[in-house]
C-alpha cells in the first residue's frame, strides 16, 4: 500500500507542476498576444509521465482482489469458536460413521 | 447474502455460490480505481485545453485503458474474482463521468481563464 501511495503522490505533484507551467506559458502568450494552440512539448511529456504514474498507483493502491471461490485455500471458514470450553464431544455422536470428506 | 458458509451435506450439489463479502471488496476496489482515474483524467483534459466532444473522447480512452489495466490486475480470469465480466468492464463508468466533467471544468478554469 505504501509504494502505491507514494507513486500516486508523485504523479499528482508532476501534474500540478505541469499545470503551473501551462499557466505561466499562457501568461507569456498573453504578453506576446498570440493564440493558445496547445501546451508546450515538455508539458505534454510531464502529463504523460504523470498519467502513467497515477494509473499505476490507481491500480495498486486501493487493494488486492480477493478470490470469491469458497473452495480456495485462502477462504477457509474454519475457526475455533469462542465457547469451545463449554463444548462436549464425548457424546453418542462419536459412534456414527463419518459421512463427509473433511478438508483439513 | 452473508459471508461464505457451506454445510457438508450439500457440498455435492450447490455450484453457484461464492463469498459475497469478497465480491463486495473487489467491487469497491474497482470503484475506487475508476473514480481516482476519472479525476486525474479530468485534470489532464483541463490542462491540455480540450473543449467539447474531444474531452469526452479522451475520457472514454482513459476508461478503456483503465478497463484493460483492471483486467490485467485480475489476471484475465474474471471467474476467480467476479461473477461476470461486465462488472470489471462497465462498473462505475457513468459515475466517473460526473467526476471527470467536474474536474475538467475546474482545471480548465484554473489554467486557461484565471
Amino acid at each position: 500500500m505504501n509504494l502505491g501511495f507514494v507513486i500516486g503522490v508523485f504523479g499528482v505533484l508532476i501534474l500540478s507542476h505541469a499545470a503551473y507551467s501551462t499557466i505561466q506559458y499562457r501568461g507569456l502568450l498573453k504578453i506576446m498576444e498570440e493564440e493558445f494552440s496547445g501546451p508546450t512539448m515538455n508539458v505534454v511529456l510531464e502529463l504523460i509521465i504523470g498519467l502513467v504514474l497515477c494509473m499505476w498507483a490507481a491500480l495498486t493502491f486501493p487493494g488486492k482482489f480477493l478470490s470469491i471461490h469458497p473452495d480456495s485455500d485462502e477462504n477457509r471458514a474454519v475457526s475455533l469458536p469462542d465457547n469451545s470450553d463449554f463444548m462436549i464431544f464425548n457424546h453418542r455422536g462419536r459412534l456414527f460413521p463419518p459421512e463427509v470428506n473433511m478438508k483439513f | 447474502m452473508g459471508s461464505s458458509e457451506k454445510r457438508p451435506k450439500d457440498a455435492m450439489n450447490d455450484i453457484p455460490t461464492f463469498s459475497a463479502e469478497n465480491l463486495q471488496n473487489n467491487l469497491k476496489v474497482i470503484q475506487n480505481s475508476r473514480t481516482f482515474l476519472s479525476i486525474i483524467a479530468g485534470v489532464l483534459a483541463g490542462i491540455i485545453g480540450f473543449t467539447g466532444l474531444t474531452g469526452f473522447v479522451f475520457y472514454f480512452v482513459v476508461m478503456l485503458i483503465t478497463s484493460v489495466g483492471l483486467m490485467a490486475k485480475a489476471g484475465f480470469s474474471a471467474d476467480l474474482y467476479f461473477d461476470s465480466w461486465n462488472r470489471v468492464l462497465f462498473d462505475g463508468f457513468l459515475g466517473g463521468l460526473m467526476s471527470f466533467v467536474l474536474f475538467w471544468t475546474f482545471a480548465y478554469d484554473l489554467v486557461h481563464i484565471f
